[in-house]
């Protein structure tokens, strides 16, 4: 009796470990079902990092599923003659440590000449090193902070750290200063209560909104920081509306910014909250319910319907069949991957149509040259890596969506 | 505008959610000396059984005052079922192991559980939004009180006199009171221990219900991991009201959630701690409570001392 | 009872024939010619009701299917996706301008796609007003750019963006898709050369 139970119990706390690691492995059959005209080629593996499960998922499988159409379009047009593309998605779960791990991962996987992600620039940072040491190209849809390749003194000396590191994401030196001066011009507010998770994107943000909205002549009538773990912002909201503030900024993702909207209207304080790339999420609407109308938020890349890449993008992605929504990197991932295979495809023409032995290195270099018209409008990189295209939308909830309401772009 | 009056009720908001889970992680310790750390998920699973009677059972737009009642029950029905069921399959064939094992077990089956309900429950993969209560919010001079609030005001009170009648009036609760204070003895008298520990389980898993339903009702939406975080918080009321004590679960539970909430709202007015207020620290903050009170009184706020045993 | 893979030899619930041989016929009301047919080309009938059934329902997924990407013709872009606008330099202000004013140069572009009217060129601060050479509305052809020059105005000292860190301009566009408002960010330079012209002006204006 007593040794069956022992057995159901171990058997029981088995299952429990398999279905936690069941969440890292549970990748697709990558992109190459298709194919059928390769010509039994040269596989050539991109890798993807990003939440797959937990709470920042539905921007995870976003990012997923456009990199997999990109390897799936690649294969069906034979961009690549005799190389056939193939994806291995690893789940970080929004975790710096877990991020790394799987950077280790793809650097063991000899296939893998590049990988798209991760989301969060936390992880970003964790799996830089890793992936320069092995000289692995990494191309990040998401990361808005501008440390990732500008260094940390990026406000007075750019340095770049790592060359393998590129994004195709606007970074935040220009996000958070394009909310501020909606905000205070457009919107005309003037009195603002940052918010921030203490992560290594929303401190970064808030940082730069509430610098450029002091210099514009605002002023920020109170700081907090919250805490990620908690959903209870009750006492964060009180404060915020004996603040008098007549805005609030939240640097950080949709799973706080939601119930923080939530619970700040519903303590009294009728106030807009603004936000950037990080609530730009459905979920972010239906978490801050119906009080959530007239909440802002900033995003990278110019309106979907406005570019008719992303119209095309839009209607692949549909025709795919994916079940979760292609979310707010969608199109910047599919670009990310594609630029992947721009430098693959340029690495494997110089090279009388195969595979150098050093592709890594070579893709490394043949990356800094890419230059295509993209998803999101014409893409290359700078020499830090960043994206030379630089737009920005502004966004407002309205009738349970995100409406665009203005746009920016970069040209300094 | 003075914030004192409306932070005191945030945080017994917060406190009494507390107050009710920490319950069930002190009576199960004061029979058995066994932290059931998957009593968090026990909380969880409640929430979930109560989403499911309004989702799959209730037809749509059914009034929430004929459903509110129904879904408590289900709550209680769902972890009930899941606290007695860990108590027969996990814990029981443990009871003469070292303590080691069932706690492991606790932790083990916490995971499950949390996977369990990932893995199966549509749509849990993310959070579920909740119904809720309509009306606006109530104003008591300067307070606010929001509708989802006013469960957790009626039913932590309430729930807490049921409790106390219970234990120190009927056979059972003093079986119970027994069996805490010398459980062999209590067998010797004739005490059916076995059951008895299974209805410290079943109580545990009644007010972790009863917390559930307040939390779906005040935060508008519930997840798989809703219960972990707030099971530690709750264990550390617990502890600080004094581990076996029910009065002290409810009591420890409002001392950290005012604690936290004042430490947010607060500290960063203090002169040379602005740096140390947010809501991040709050937690750091009751910790520092927490190891004081347990420097001066080992036992907790209203702990026995702690004599014996352990 | 044992499984014979035979059908049950009682007919069981729910297996009964329809029409049940000794219950009131309902051919006792005569049966008009068209049924009489129907009678006598049942499976015909039948079959071709399939047929169209089938032929209806193809045609309407044939009807409903996802378009493939190919848009008749493809309209035009969104005037925000083709023009660029950056900026080249302080230049000194029009003679017939008012003191407390100073301008700058910036280069339109049009990459592709019809001409594109720039309608409007505003910026959003208090304190300043924009005019433009040439002045609004002005049309520039797909692959040109040309030079602009922008002379701003202080109003108000008090309310002028001293030391905005990326300070923009509001340019409205209208081509033959859309007309937008859009934000151009001319960078840090700009931001710098802004910032010390606001200076030059109003130390001008109140000394």
């Amino acid at each position: 009796m007593r040794q069956r139970s022992l057995i159901a119990i171990t058997a029981a706390l088995a299952a429990g470990a398999l279905t936690l690691t069941a969440c890292g492995s549970r990748d697709d059959d990558g992109g190459g079902s298709d194919s059928g005209n390769g010509g039994g080629g040269t596989t050539v593996v991109i890798g993807v990092d990003a939440p797959l499960t937990g709470d920042l998922s539905a921007l995870g499988l976003g990012i997923k599923n456009s990199v997999d159409l990109a390897a799936k379009t690649a294969n069906k047009d034979n961009y690549v003659e005799g190389i056939k593309f193939e994806i291995e998605a690893l789940d970080d779960q929004g975790q710096p440590s877990v991020g790394q791990q799987n950077a280790t991962k793809l650097v063991a996987n000899d296939d893998v000449l590049g990988v798209v992600g991760p989301l969060n620039s936390s992880v970003g940072e964790s799996m830089q090193k890793v992936f320069d040491t092995a000289k692995l190209v990494e191309v990040s849809p998401a990361n808005t902070n501008p440390a990732l390749t500008q260094g940390v003194d990026w406000q007075t000396k750019k340095v770049r750290p790592y060359k393998s590191y590129f994004r195709t994401a606007t970074t935040d030196a220009i996000q958070g200063p394009f909310a501020a001066q909606y905000v205070y011009n457009d919107s005309k507010k003037k009195k603002v209560f940052v918010i921030d998770d203490k992560k290594t994107y929303g401190a970064g943000l808030a940082a730069t909104f509430s610098e450029e909205f002091k210099k514009l002549g605002g002023k920020v009538v109170g700081t907090e920081h919250i805490n990620p773990d908690t959903k209870d912002f009750n006492a964060v909201a009180t404060k915020v509306k004996n603040s008098g503030a007549d805005v609030v900024y939240y640097g950080g993702e949709y799973p706080q910014a939601g119930p923080l909207s939530k619970q700040i209207k519903a303590a009294g304080a009728k106030i807009p909250l603004v936000g950037g790339d990080g609530i730009y999420s459905a979920d972010f609407i239906k978490l801050a319910g119906a009080s959530g109308t007239g909440d802002l938020a900033t995003s990278v890349g110019a309106p979907v319907e406005e570019l008719p890449s992303a119209k095309e993008f839009v209607a692949n992605y549909k025709a795919a069949g994916y079940k979760e929504a292609y979310e707010a990197y969608g199109g910047y991932s599919y670009d990310s991957a594609w630029a992947i295979i721009e430098a693959v495809k340029k690495v494997v023409e110089d090279n009388d149509g195969k595979l150098p032995d050093d592709a890594r290195a070579k893709v490394v270099d043949a990356m800094q040259n890419v230059s295509f018209d993209g998803v999101t409008g014409k893409v290359s990189f700078d020499e830090f890596g960043d994206a030379t295209n630089k737009q920005l939308t502004v966004y407002a909830v309205e009738n349970g969506a995100w409406k665009s309401v203005k746009s920016g772009t970069y040209t300094g | 505008m003075n914030e004192l009056p409306q932070q005191l009720v945030n945080g017994l908001l917060l406190g009494s959610m507390y107050g009710l889970v920490a319950i069930g992680y002190t009576m199960v310790y004061g029979i058995v000396q066994l932290i059931n750390f998957a009593h968090g998920e026990i909380f969880m699973t409640g929430a979930f059984g109560a989403l499911t009677v309004y989702l799959y059972i209730l037809p749509d737009g059914t009034s929430m005052l004929i459903a509110l009642p129904l879904m408590l029950i289900g709550a209680m029905v769902v972890s009930v079922t899941v606290a007695v069921g860990a108590e027969r399959f996990a814990y029981r064939p443990l009871r003469g192991a070292p303590r080691l094992a069932p706690l492991i077990t606790a932790i083990g089956l916490s995971l499950a559980l949390q996977q369990a309900v990932w893995a199966w429950y549509p749509g849990a993969k993310s959070k579920i939004s909740f119904p809720q209560i309509d009306g606006g919010p109530f104003h008591i001079g300067s307070v606010t009180i929001q509708t989802g609030d006013i469960f957790l005001l009626i039913a932590a009170p309430i729930s807490m006199a049921i409790l106390a009648f219970f234990v120190m009036r009927t056979r059972t609760g003093r079986g119970m009171q027994a069996t805490a204070q010398d459980p062999d003895t209590a067998k010797l008298m004739g005490i059916n221990t076995d059951r008895i520990i299974v209805v410290a389980f079943a109580l545990g898993a009644l007010f972790a219900a009863v917390g559930a339903v307040a939390n779906g009702l005040k935060y508008g939406d519930i997840d798989f991991r809703m219960g972990f975080i707030l099971g530690l918080k709750a264990f550390t009321a617990a502890v600080l009201g004094g581990i076996g004590n029910i009065y002290g679960a409810m009591i420890g539970g409002v001392v950290l959630g005012v604690a936290e909430t004042l430490a947010t709202a607060f500290i960063a007015d203090v002169p040379g701690l602005d740096k140390l207020g947010s809501q991040s620290w709050a937690d750091v903050w009751a910790f520092i409570l927490l190891i004081l009170v347990l420097l001066f009184r080992p036992q907790g706020l209203l702990g026995e001392r702690v004599a014996d045993r352990a | 009872m044992e499984l014979s893979g035979a059908g049950p030899v009682e007919p069981g619930e729910g297996t009964h024939a329809w029409e049940t041989p000794d219950g009131p016929r309902p051919s006792a009301r005569p049966r008009g010619p068209l049924a009489r047919r129907y009678d006598r080309h049942r499976r015909a009938v039948h079959s071709a009701l399939a047929a169209l059934v089938v032929l209806a329902g193809g045609g309407y997924l044939y009807a409903t299917r996802p378009q493939p990407e190919r848009p008749p013709a493809t309209p035009p872009p969104y005037p925000s996706q083709v023009v660029d606008i950056t900026y080249l330099e302080p230049v000194p202000s029009p003679g017939n301008a008012p003191t407390s004013s100073f301008s700058f140069a910036v280069l339109l572009s049009v990459e592709s796609g019809p001409s594109v009217t720039v309608t409007r060129i505003a910026q959003p601060y208090p304190g300043l007003s924009v005019t433009s050479a040439p002045a609004a509305p002005f049309q520039t052809k797909a692959d040109s750019a040309r030079k602009i020059t922008i002379t701003m105005r202080v109003t108000e000292c008090g309310k002028a963006p001293w030391n905005a860190g990326l300070p923009f301009l509001d340019v409205t566009l209208r081509n033959t898709r859309a007309i937008q408002v859009h934000s151009f960010i001319l960078g840090q330079r700009y931001a710098q050369h802004l910032s010390d012209a606001l200076q030059v002006a109003c130390s001008n204006d109140s000394a």
